[in-house]
């Protein structure tokens, strides 16, 4: 790795302060954008950097700012999505603790390259502690001066509100999260109309994730191509990997976009205890499908996970040792998804429910190979049938598990 | 045709043209296409939750909803490829999964899409093998309505309606994932006067009214359009009678009115006042001549009718204008009051024509107007003036024909009574029984709007035609009836009720 202060996660030594910030040249890059650049600048370089979304999807940041309508009369927000509910993720926590000032810095680059005067932080209402750091720090950049009215004694002001969710899952999808800062059930809405065009309050608006937005110092202050050059031509930087589960050190590495997903767990992470093996590895929180063991010689990019069949998601990597039944993996899986659909489009509402029921009926009292069947079956009834991908990562994690461990759930249904 | 862009598209292999700004649904229905939906309305906003719409639209990867996406230059749409039907069955299994299918008792069997649907893209073998969750399945929400849990589809038109339309936001979604289910917001009943649109929206038996539950099967109405009748809006309507059996004596024939869709007036609905129409259709009506307020046997309303004209004809040609005096009102047909100026104005050349009707009421700023008559505008553009009755012009008449039950709106009783009992000959022509009827030497049994045919001119000047949406009593007819006969006896040539 290059030197340590290009780092977007420092160590985790409490040096999270301003001061500390500054001292690592924290805020040149606000300063350079601010009094150097134009916005539409700023817009374009961050899309040569092709940073991809950090939360899941992977859009790139820059051409999803560049749908914003160009500045009118009305008003927009830019929202950041703190609600970090993928299960084995737990990444934005760490920059909200460690970093909180390179995700207010990167929200102030990105409101000036949106032209936005009112931003939006978004946290899930479990990380209300690890936030406190957040509102400290942002305390700290207003009475620096880096938020409020005239930034660094330029024209362009940012209020920045911190607002907390009540911990469903579902408002870490943008449309819903914008719902429920609206004071509304956190229900996705219709597509399109994108956020970018009617966001909230039916304003344009920019919805972006911590990880995304703490990376955008780092590409105004040291260039577009220093930032490829961290990670893939399409698939630029570094990137959080957490890793979890049956590893010696479980935690969050930052290594560049396309490290190999066994060096990750091997390597960084000490692979699995001794005497475990890795039965399967879920590679981009819960809704990635999982991979098998001989499955996990990949890089972790977008391009990569898509092509091998599963996705990077939020790079949130779950390692499954052998000996864990796969049985209750699928019940895990099957229940996440049955509690948290946020009810509104049937398939997901009724399909995910139905998969559980059949899951705990096999746990109970077993069951035939068809009712695996029925089980895929019902995926396939909510796949791309739904408003937002949470039914999708419903039918293709159980759908992962139950076709590539389908010969042990045929035994341990079997009575 | 008006300036408004069109774009052209494909359908089913089919050229469309539809508006800029269409939704695909729309413009394939325009086309005569069918695409079966619960959660569209097309009096509500988009929601995109029952995803039963779902299309193939070329270049999209997923089936994108019908109901919100908006039509382009050269689409290329199919409805109904096996991914589409695919779509849809798996759709309706996901919501019989978790549906009683208790259709046998359930007052939308016959009118309710899931079946609708479920005959036409379901027809699937069952595998739904685990227990339903359980539901509430009366809850009482207000204005007579009853909720049942189990049978909603959380389509949330009903939300969306009091929401959007009445802006009462009574009924929301509460809980989430498989225990989503509709209540009351802050335990406020539904209370607005629009609630009837609810069981009208309610694509399957979620919500249905007390007024309607368990009375008739939706398979023997008979549903005809009407104007409804009680303010001046002049709102489509649909008027439901029995005609499927017998009916039983003193049961009712007309089982609810429900809105129709003009989208020039009401849109797609009615206030529960219109609603509540149906009662005056049946209820209270005079079903036989009566004299003195007592039913005549032998006596039918051309004999009642005979008796007018020879009272009439008992006054001299020449004190007429002053002897005879005649009350109207605004719930004639423009036809009928046209023949009343022609009888009345014209041919007798009375001076007392008076209009008496119900009383305004309070506007409500949706659809319902402060007057509750429907065609005070049809009495202008007949160019007759709506003077309101005078006791003493009544009093001193030596013949009254009184049309209409309302003169009790004008006059403390015992006034009215005191000024009737001076005059000799005095006539009702009423499709209801009421107090006045003993008053009267000869009660005339007629229709009401919803047994006749004619014109009311609205509130807006909109002139609406409409025809007879249920069969009258044998012996009951149309003031227009009344009024032709009236002026043949007479020997005036004033036309025909039926000339529009």
């Amino acid at each position: 790795m290059t030197e340590p202060e290009a780092l977007l996660l420092p160590p985790d030594d409490g040096s999270w302060r301003l001061a500390d910030y500054l001292r690592r040249g924290g805020y040149e890059a606000a300063r350079k954008a601010l009094t150097s650049m134009a916005p539409a600048d700023v817009v374009s370089e961050v899309r040569r950097a092709n940073l991809r979304g950090r939360g899941g999807a992977g859009f790139p940041a820059g051409v999803k700012w560049g749908f914003v309508p160009p500045a009118g009369p009305g008003p927009r927000y830019l929202c950041v999505n703190t609600d970090e509910g993928e299960p084995g993720t737990f990444k934005d926590r760490l920059i909200l603790r460690r970093a909180p000032h390179a995700l207010i810095e990167g929200l102030v680059i990105t409101a000036f390259a949106v032209g936005v005067p009112k931003a939006f932080i978004y946290v899930r209402g479990e990380y209300a502690r690890t936030a406190g750091r957040l509102e400290a720090a942002l305390a700290e950049a207003r009475a620096a001066g880096f938020i409020g009215p005239r930034v660094l004694g330029t024209d362009f002001s940012l209020d920045v509100v911190v607002h907390y969710g009540a911990g469903a899952y579902i408002c870490g999808e943008e449309t819903a999260l914008l719902e429920s800062l609206e004071g509304r059930r956190g229900l996705p809405r219709v597509k399109p109309p994108f956020p970018a065009a009617v966001g909230l309050f039916r304003a344009p608006t920019v919805v972006n994730n911590v990880e995304t937005l703490a990376a955008v110092p780092g590409i105004i202050r040291r260039g577009a191509d220093w930032f490829v050059g961290r990670g893939l031509p399409k698939d630029g930087g570094t990137r959080l990997f957490g890793v979890s589960g049956a590893v010696r050190r479980p935690g969050v590495y930052e290594l560049p976009v396309g490290t190999p997903l066994r060096r990750i767990i091997e390597d960084h992470a000490g692979g699995p205890p001794e005497g475990r093996r890795i039965k399967a590895v879920v590679p981009g929180g819960l809704s990635a499908p999982v991979l098998r063991p001989e499955e996990i010689d990949l890089p972790m990019d977008y391009d990569s996970l898509a092509g091998a069949g599963s996705m990077l998601g939020s790079a949130g990597i779950v390692v499954i040792p052998d000996g864990a039944p796969m049985l209750d993996i699928l019940h895990l899986t099957a229940r996440f998804y049955a509690h948290e659909s946020c009810g509104k489009c049937a398939p997901c509402r009724i399909g995910t429910a139905w998969m559980l029921k059949i899951v705990e009926r096999l746990r109970r009292s077993g069951g035939r190979p068809a009712d695996l069947d029925l089980i895929l079956s019902l995926g396939e009834g909510i796949r791309g049938r739904t408003l937002c991908p949470l039914g999708d990562g419903a039918a293709q994690s159980v759908r992962a598990v139950v076709t590539k461990f389908r010969e042990e759930l045929e035994q341990a249904v079997a009575r | 045709m008006s300036g408004a862009a069109r774009v052209g598209l494909t359908i089913d292999g089919r050229p469309v043209e539809a508006a800029a700004g269409a939704s695909v649904l729309k413009a394939a229905e325009a086309a005569g296409i069918a695409i079966p939906h619960f959660c569209y309305h097309p009096g509500l906003e988009i929601e995109g939750n029952c995803r039963m719409c779902l299309v193939e639209i070329e270049g999209y990867p997923k089936l994108e909803l019908s109901c919100s996406t908006v039509v382009r230059e050269g689409m290329i749409v199919r409805t109904s490829t096996d991914r589409v039907r695919a779509a849809r069955k798996d759709v309706l299994e996901f919501l019989l999964a978790e549906h009683p299918l208790d259709c046998p008792i359930c007052d939308k069997a016959g009118e309710c899409l899931l079946q609708d649907h479920y005959g036409l893209h379901g027809r699937y073998a069952g595998r739904m093998a685990e227990v339903r969750e359980r539901r509430e399945k009366k809850i009482p929400i207000g204005r007579g309505l009853i909720l049942d849990r189990e049978r909603c589809v959380l389509c949330t038109r009903c939300v969306r309606f009091l929401r959007q339309v009445t802006r009462t936001g009574e009924l929301g979604v509460f809980e989430r994932a498989v225990g989503s289910e509709l209540g009351l917001a802050e335990g406020r009943p539904v209370d607005n006067d629009y609630s009837g649109n609810l069981v009208d929206i309610c694509p399957v038996g979620a919500i249905t009214s007390e007024d309607f539950r368990f009375r008739t099967r939706a398979w023997f109405l008979d549903r005809r359009p009407s104007v409804c009748p009680r303010c001046a809006r002049g709102c489509a309507v649909v008027v439901e009678s029995v005609t499927g059996y017998p009916l039983a004596a003193g049961e009712r024939r007309v089982y609810r009115v429900t809105a129709g869709v003009n989208p020039a007036v009401n849109g797609h609905w009615i206030c529960d006042l219109g609603r509540e129409g149906r009662r005056e259709i049946d209820e209270g009506r005079l079903g036989a001549v009566l004299r003195k307020g007592v039913r005549e046997p032998g006596l039918a309303w051309p004999g009642a009718v005979a008796g007018i004209a020879a009272a009439v004809r008992s006054v001299p040609a020449a004190e007429r204008p002053g002897g005879v005096a005649v009350v109207l009102n605004a719930r004639l047909t423009s036809e009928e009051l046209a023949l009343a100026r022609e009888l009345f104005v014209a041919g007798l050349g009375l001076r007392n024509v008076f209009f008496a009707g119900l009383k305004p009421g309070r506007a409500d700023g949706l659809l319902l107007t402060a007057e509750r008559m429907p065609n005070g505008r049809g009495v202008l553009e007949a160019g007759l003036s709506p003077r309101p009755p005078a006791l003493e012009a009544l009093a001193a008449a030596r013949v009254l024909i009184v049309f209409g039950p309302y003169l009790t709106e004008h006059f403390e009783a015992g006034a009215l009574g005191r000024a009737l009992a001076a005059v000799p000959a005095k006539f009702l022509v009423s499709a209801h029984a009421g107090p006045l009827d003993r008053l009267f030497d000869a009660v005339l049994p007629v229709t009401v709007p919803a047994e006749k045919a004619g014109t009311y001119t609205n509130i807006d000047g909109l002139r609406q035609g409409f025809s007879r949406a249920v069969e009258p009593a044998p012996g009951v007819v149309p003031e227009g009836a009344v009024l032709a006969r009236l002026a043949r006896s007479l020997g005036l040539d004033i036309g025909d009720a039926d000339a529009r």
